[in-house]
């Protein structure tokens, strides 16, 4: 047997022990209680006819049912309605039901004659709608009142957001949840978004909260030690795959108290999401269909070919007073005498045009749900198809979800739920073309022209030119044409669930899920999207990377929930939970295949660049937690939590975390000097604290690695160490504190909700906190330091308007959130690494105890138009001279670089007038954390069946760094410019605020006052009408449900900013040293989508 | 039912909680961990090869050659050179510029602070592995280790002596900057201990060469005496190596014979230590000198001035000028570019090819320098009798030669250092005989360095270089930032603080 096979023996061996041990203690417990007596059959008869038109039943179910509620024996009435049944005991109950009846059970208390007649079903399901109420579900299993909850959370239901364009519900919650933010990462098809609650609690890490569906973690990140091949973790198919169909509701678990019940992981906050499922009824069909198209908006004008050879040869000329020679860039040469060169560079190509095609997106998801007294079963399919506004990039998706209950007997129950999704994705071979295409010099053919002056159908791809090569550059057309990378994903989830009442106090459950998630990435790169000879290593590169994930998860529940009178109630929860992920990964690569056509690393090729890795990984975690909630009256609630985990990514020191929770609310509305005041609903204060622990991301940490080098000395293969080992790592801590306050009003029509809070990180990771390289590594995990995250949310709900014929809704909500480190390690950088003289950057400071996000920088003040303009000048204006006397003209950073400034420089502000430009010239220009973030719009119901929804998001108060302005005008590189620079300053005495052109020199874009604006904004994000067809045409048509619906999304910004997209965040947001640039060169798309629905 | 319930609970928490904590310890699947490795004698040799393999990876090879070339006068930059590079080379040196990082040299460091600090534990658990093994091997981390700290002290002077492993985060330390004469004399200690267990042979002609043996720590010896002007013990060195008889001059019958044996395909009897670059692990001069976008050129003075040329007869040159250091028509830097093959092919190596040796000592050079220690030791004569072998060999021409007063250790030894420069072109040596020449008896021959430095500069900047030379301190490069924020304790060379 070799060595892998033991290992994964072993590794089956373990599972399997966990599986037992649960398993098999449950089953101890299900033969503990039960036992029943066996008697003499006896038969009774009977008749089952309908309440009302006395018809009989055909065909209607009888069972004899003993005192847990479990069938025992069944029949079926005939055609007359009668039956007989033999039963094992007089003292048993009988049950009658029929689809569409309401099902009715009775003692037969020694009788054997019994006739019965049912009602029909539909009075029954009204009756139970009225009785509902929400119940706030924390994930775990305890079932607690929403009225009565002492933890701060928020609610969306599905119904909100399927008129949404989103392909996936990420998407689709953007700017709904107060203190919920998300960005996006890309406008590719299957991107991802990245979800932060209440901030970042971490420095570095992930920061995505943890995600519950149905009560069981989700995994949604990649193991950090995986490689894709691809250029970006997003371009792997996404992880969050639920089809927005199929989904019930969506909590947010926001304050400490609350996640600390899911212990490690849920330092960032929890999402919980619950799927649809089946209900008593007959089976109802319900169709659904979303279109969309998206069209990519127009880019800011940028140069044509004619305008940019101008520029480049004066940029060049600006350099060093030497023309650019056009025997050796014969780009510019425009040589009509040499028509291969003359054709090929004399166009005026528009390449955003080119790589741009119309996206849509089409989903269509069919689902059927019903059931009976005994099973109930929510089944749905799902097909989406979606063609990005890049050509080569499009998402294909099969969803499928069965979720089935079935009462065995009133005390035991099952639940089976199975998702399947396939994930077709295929993206660009990089995600860089869109920029390279914006830089890439417009008077470049796409298409090659042949020594005749002949277009071809042949790419245009010179192995270089004077904007450089692949990878740097390329033809934008050829490389989304041709290059690609194709992930294929498979992700089966099955869980199953067993639900055992010991008594009616007493309640267990056992839970069991399997999670396979598979994922392939082939990704190719030819020859003709490079340009580069067929012998270099960079073309004709295949790769295939192959990722396999395994992750079982067992629950054990136990709830305890006694009765104890009136005016009080008890929920006791004891869990056990264990989570064992293996994950598989192998990677392959070869270049140079002998053709653009064999697209394989399995394909013969120089195996000398071809590259092979794989690894596996193995990890476990524990957790033991205890829960209970206590309620005294209407008035009192107090919950408490105590969480032990145990993690396998720590060494033997540090593996195990205790995390306390609790939390309490005070219904001020219940007591007795409020009660007069009838139009108080509720008006209660909640209180938390609560700790959640978070594991680091990496396994095996806390071993020292020796790894070989992947290249032998001498024919022999040498070893070295790869790592330290981290013994000092343990648990970072978040801890959370939260007053919250709920008041409803007027019978709920106005509702308000407001949080304040306080989370402190303690103990913090930093994956890499940079340590002196004389150590002989360059950076080292350790907890680095205290941070604090604090903020409010306030969210209100009202109903303005509620008659007959209209019902008005008006929701608003708003949040604040700011980040202050409290103290961190003396060997974290205080201050970005930016220099005086590195163009188009900021400088950041991390300051203990202020809030992140502030940048500094120079104060622009146009450009100096003639030498005499360039004089330095002192405090009073006067010119600045030497002891020789003569004048002294600016300089930039003396003495250490000593540039003196030239007619056509920018012109900084010479704060300190010592006719020096210097580090004491940089003064602070912004802040880019926003005052305030959040949304609000209108609903407006007329008659039940028209409905508009509108709804908007802002960000109020936040500088931001206009990066596309200062990247397409600086001139100082090859890179096309936009059209702003034709009023460049060329000649001494114009008189311009846009610098002149210098190639790679000169210090004409520092980060400065130019680039920085207010960005505030408001957006109108969606708007939706939708119309409701009317009962009385539906019942002609036989249709249970049809609606229609209109919605368009980012039809308008109200905003100051000039730049392309206002509503940007600091990208990792977790970095004390970001600032928020926006680099979009296009607004975001405008999207129009038609949704159609109907149910059978 | 209830005590039935509690004795499954009670028996289901002690069965797991005795389970857990094996359940949660897991060790990885792939890579050996600290534990489990050095067991046995191969265990060793696997870590001393590493400590060897590290010396190919970037950037060590690119930090040797830029410290050693790029501030001294043999090297024109091109359109492509980066800023940093071009800072550098133009004196405008910031402690931001990323080829003042020294960290590749202390990762090769702390490879051999691993071998010198957990090796001696395989003695309890090898048998067959002796302690004369395993003092072989120290040897060599030894060498190693005082090899990157003499590099160090000739580009930075002052730096940290990190001697123990990083093995575990427990360990980390913060080390101040340690003198000259203490990384000096931590050197020589080293170096002593290898020259007393060193070996002498690997019975193998590369190893011999790609690996550490006596002779190579002999040649370390001699560079690092004559450093410090400890020229008796520098003789001494040299004169090991010469008596030893293992080695000698690659005879010039051709030219190309000469170039293929001694730089394309290396390791030949000249060679003393190389760095064994092999095509599974390229050198990364391809990208520097021989690409279309190539980074450096030789300056158009290596042939006039260096070399000189014969304008009456073509058929008499420097053999070791055009074709051998550079490629005259374009000022290819050649040495480590030439393909092998006739004269009349001048096709450089394709960029699979690239895998020059990078040569760290070879004979000519342990003669040179024997001449300098000789120049002041008053022995010119047979100083001028070494450089006239080298000469001779390399097919200098007359104008190139000098007539030094041998009673001037001045005059010899500068002369010594143009035959330096001839022999030894772009081979990282330069800007540290100039610099070791400049310093000696406090400064004496600063001028020497002066009139070099203001070569590649502008004209309208040579004044501002010169005053920044007069600085001794800004004869080394500054602390880069990166390790000065991470270590408190370190403090930045004088002539760059701001």
């Amino acid at each position: 047997m070799t060595s892998n096979q033991t290992i994964s023996m072993g590794f089956m061996k373990n599972i399997f022990s966990t599986v037992l041990y649960c398993a098999i203690s449950f089953c101890c417990l299900l033969f503990a209680g039960n036992l029943y007596a066996q008697s003499t059959k006896i038969t009774i008869r009977g008749r089952v006819i309908d309440s009302k038109d006395k018809q009989p039943i055909i065909g209607g179910a009888v069972a004899e049912l003993d005192k847990d509620g479990r069938t025992i024996a069944g029949a079926t009435t005939d055609i007359d309605g009668n039956f007989a049944i033999k039963v094992s005991s007089l003292n048993s109950q009988l049950s009658f039901s029929y689809l569409g009846y309401r099902t009715i059970k009775q003692p037969i208390n020694g009788r054997t004659v019994i006739n019965i007649s049912l009602v029909p079903a539909a009075s029954e399901l009204q009756e139970v709608v009225v009785q509902a109420r929400r119940a706030v579900d924390n994930g775990t299993g305890l079932t607690i009142d929403a009225r009565n909850s002492t933890v701060a959370s928020a609610t969306i239901s599905a119904k909100d957001l399927e008129e949404l364009s989103a392909q996936s519900i990420d998407q689709a919650l953007q700017g709904r949840l107060s203190g919920v933010d998300f960005g996006t990462t890309s406008g590719d098809p299957g991107a991802g978004m990245s979800i932060r609650i209440r901030g970042t609690a971490s420095i570095n890490g992930s920061a995505d909260p943890l995600i519950v569906l149905d009560g069981m973690p989700y995994e949604t990140e990649i193991p950090s030690d995986f490689n894709f091949g691809t250029a970006d973790e997003q371009g792997y198919a996404q992880l969050l795959n639920i089809a927005p169909a199929d989904i019930k509701d969506i909590t947010v678990l926001k304050d400490a108290a609350a996640t600390a019940v899911w212990g490690s992981r849920a330092a960032n906050g929890v999402l919980l999401i619950n799927t649809k499922r089946g209900t008593i009824g007959r089976p109802a069909i319900t169709y659904t269909f979303r279109g969309s198209l998206a069209k990519q908006p127009n880019a800011i004008p940028m140069l044509n070919g004619d305008q940019f050879s101008m520029l480049v040869p004066e940029m060049v000329m600006n350099r060093d007073g030497l023309p650019l020679n056009i025997q050796s860039n014969k780009e510019f040469s425009y040589d009509p005498l040499d028509p291969y060169w003359y054709n090929n560079y004399s166009t005026n190509t528009d390449w955003i045009d080119e790589i741009t095609q119309l996206g849509y997106m089409q989903d269509h998801n069919i689902s059927m749900t019903g059931g009976g007294e005994k099973a109930r079963y929510y089944a749905s399919i799902g097909y989406l198809n979606q063609v990005g506004t890049t050509k080569g990039t499009d998402l294909g998706r099969i969803t499928s979800k069965i979720n089935l209950d079935y009462n065995v007997s009133s005390r035991i129950r099952f639940r089976t739920d199975i998702t399947y999704t396939h994930v077709n994705n295929t993206l660009n071979y990089t995600n860089q073309i869109r920029n390279v295409a914006y830089n890439k010099m417009p008077n470049m053919a796409p298409y090659e022209y042949d020594i005749n002056g002949n277009e071809t159908s042949n790419y245009f791809s010179p192995s270089q030119n004077i904007q450089g090569r692949y990878p740097g550059t390329y033809n934008p057309l050829a490389m989304a044409s041709e290059g690609f990378a194709f992930s294929n994903g498979e992700r089966i989830t099955p869980r199953f669930q067993l639900n055992y009442d010991i008594s009616p106090v007493f309640k267990t459950s056992y839970d069991v899920l399997f999670d396979i998630n598979n994922t392939k990435v082939n990704t190719f790169l030819p020859q003709v999207a490079t340009g580069r000879p067929v012998t270099e290593t960079t073309v004709n590169v295949a790769s295939d990377a192959d990722a396999d994930f395994f992750k079982i998860t067992n629950k054990l529940n136990f709830i305890y929930s006694p009765k104890l009178g009136e005016n009080q109630t008890f929920q006791g929860l004891f869990q056990l939970m264990t989570d064992e992920s293996k994950n598989v990964y192998h990677f392959a690569a070869a270049s140079n295949t002998a053709s653009s056509e064999l697209q394989d690393p399995s394909n013969p090729s120089r195996t000398i660049t071809g590259f092979l890795s794989s690894n596996r990984v193995v990890s476990r975690s524990l957790g033991v937690l205890a829960n209970a909630q206590y309620g005294f009256g209407d008035r009192y609630f107090i919950n408490g939590s105590i969480r032990m985990d145990g993690n396998s990514k720590f060494g033997p020191n540090n593996r195990y975390g205790f995390f306390p929770g609790i939390s309490v609310r005070w219904r001020l509305s219940g007591e007795k000097f409020m009660r007069k005041m009838d139009f108080i609903d509720d008006l209660s204060l909640r209180a938390s604290y609560g700790q959640s622990g978070k594991a680091p991301r990496n396994d095996y940490t806390f071993y020292n690695l020796y790894n070989n080098w992947d290249h032998t000395y001498l024919g022999q293969s040498g070893v070295y160490p790869a790592n330290m080992e981290l013994s000092n790592l343990k648990w970072e801590t978040v801890i959370g504190k939260n007053l919250g306050f709920n008041l409803a009003l007027f019978k709920n029509r106005l509702k308000v909700d407001a949080e304040v809070y306080h989370n402190r990180t303690r103990d913090m990771f930093y994956e890499g906190l940079q340590i002196s390289s004389f150590t002989g590594y360059s950076s080292v995990s350790v907890n680095v330091g205290t941070m604090d995250n604090q903020g409010w949310e306030i969210a209100l709900n009202t109903i303005p308007l509620k008659t007959k014929k209209w019902l008005v809704n008006f929701d608003f909500n708003v949040a604040r959130n700011i980040n202050i480190v409290r103290s961190v390690s003396e060997f974290y950088p205080r201050e970005n690494g930016t220099r005086i003289n590195q163009n188009g950057v900021y400088k950041t400071y991390l300051q203990i105890g202020n809030p992140f996000g502030s940048f500094y920088g120079f104060k622009f003040k146009g450009v100096y138009k003639d030498e005499q303009a360039t004089i330095a000048k002192d405090v009073n204006g006067s010119d600045i001279v030497d002891p020789t006397g003569q004048k002294v003209f600016m300089r930039f950073n003396y003495p250490l670089t000593d540039y003196v400034f030239k007619p056509g420089d920018a012109i900084y502000e010479d704060i300190n007038h010592d006719g020096n430009i210097n580090y004491m010239d940089m003064v602070y220009l912004g802040n880019s954390i926003p005052k305030v973030v959040g949304g609000f719009g209108p609903s407006i119901t007329y008659k039940g069946n028209l409905k508009l929804n509108v709804f908007f998001s802002y960000r109020l108060n936040y500088d931001l760094i206009n990066g596309t302005k200062m990247n397409t005008t600086n001139m100082y590189g090859y890179s096309n410019q936009s059209t702003t620079v034709l009023q460049r300053w060329r000649n001494p005495g114009d008189e311009t605020d846009v610098p002149r052109a210098l190639l790679g020199m000169g210090y004409n874009w520092l980060g400065s006052d130019r680039y920085v604006e207010d960005a505030s904004f408001v957006r109108l994000k969606s708007a939706t009408v939708r119309y409701n067809l009317s009962k009385s045409f539906l019942n002609k048509i036989k249709f249970r449900s049809a609606s229609v619906y209109l919605t368009a999304e980012n039809l308008y910004t109200w905003t100051k900013y000039t730049g392309q997209e206002p509503d940007v965040t600091i990208r990792g947001n977790n970095n004390p040293f970001a600032y928020a640039q926006d680099n979009s060169l296009t607004p975001p798309s405008k999207n129009l989508l038609l949704g159609i629905s109907a149910g059978f | 039912m209830k005590n039935h319930f509690y004795k499954v609970v009670l028996l289901f928490i002690v069965l797991l909680s005795s389970s857990c904590n094996k359940w949660l310890e897991l060790e990885p699947q792939d890579g050996i961990t600290r534990q489990e490795f050095w067991k046995t004698k191969e265990d060793v040799q696997a870590a001393a090869i590493g400590i060897y393999g590290s010396l190919l990876n970037e950037p060590l090879v690119y930090n040797l050659f830029t410290w050693g070339e790029l501030r001294a006068d043999m090297i024109s930059a091109t359109l492509n050179t980066t800023t940093d590079e071009s800072n550098i080379m133009t004196a405008n040196i910031l402690s931001s510029n990323s080829l003042t990082s020294w960290r590749a040299l202390y990762q090769t460091i702390n490879y051999c602070n691993t071998l010198i600090e957990f090796a001696p534990q395989v003695l309890k658990t090898d048998p067959t592995f002796k302690q004369a093994d395993l003092d072989a091997y120290l040897a060599e981390a030894y060498a190693i280790r005082g090899l990157m700290y003499f590099y160090l002290l000739r580009t930075f002077r002052d730096v940290p002596l990190k001697l123990s492993a990083t093995s575990s985060d427990a360990t980390l330390e913060l080390l101040p900057k340690s003198s000259e004469t203490q990384v000096y004399n931590q050197i020589i200690k080293d170096l002593d201990f290898a020259a007393l267990h060193a070996k002498t042979t690997y019975q193998n002609q590369d190893m011999d060469k790609g690996r550490v043996t006596k002779y190579t720590v002999y040649a370390i010896q001699a560079d690092a005496y004559l450093w410090m002007n400890d020229y008796e013990k520098c003789v001494a060195a040299c004169d090991k190596i010469i008596g030893s008889n293992r080695f000698g001059l690659i005879p010039t019958f051709s030219q190309s014979s000469w170039f293929n044996t001694l730089f394309y395909n290396g390791n030949s009897n000249e060679s003393i230590f190389e760095f064994q670059f092999d095509s599974q692990k390229l050198n990364p001069f391809h990208s520097m000198f021989v690409q279309s976008n190539r980074r450096f050129l030789a300056s158009s003075v290596v042939m006039d001035e260096v070399y000189t040329v014969n304008s009456t007869d073509e058929t008499k040159y420097d053999y070791r000028g055009n074709r051998a250091a550079l490629r005259a028509s374009d000022g290819m830097i050649w040495k480590f570019s030439g393909a092998q093959s006739g004269s009349d092919d001048i096709d450089p190596r394709p960029a699979a090819d690239s895998y020059a040796h990078w040569i760290v000592y070879r004979y000519a050079d342990i003669l040179l320098l024997k001449a300098e220690a000789l120049a002041w030791l008053n022995r010119g004569q047979e100083a001028i009798g070494l450089v006239n072998v080298i000469r001779e060999r390399g097919k200098a021409l007359e104008s190139s030669a000098r007539n030094p007063d041998v009673t001037s250790a001045i005059d010899v030894s500068e002369y010594v250092l143009e035959e330096r420069a001839r022999e030894l072109a772009f081979e990282g040596k330069r800007w540290f005989d100039v610099l070791r020449n400049a310093k000696r008896n406090n400064y004496e021959n600063l001028n020497l360095l002066l009139q070099m430095v203001i070569k590649n500069a502008p004209p309208q900047s040579q004044q501002i270089i010169v005053n920044k030379f007069k600085d001794p301190n800004s004869h080394y490069l500054p602390i880069n930032d990166y390790e000065l924020t991470t270590d408190k304790n370190l403090v930045q060379n004088p002539f760059y603080q701001k």
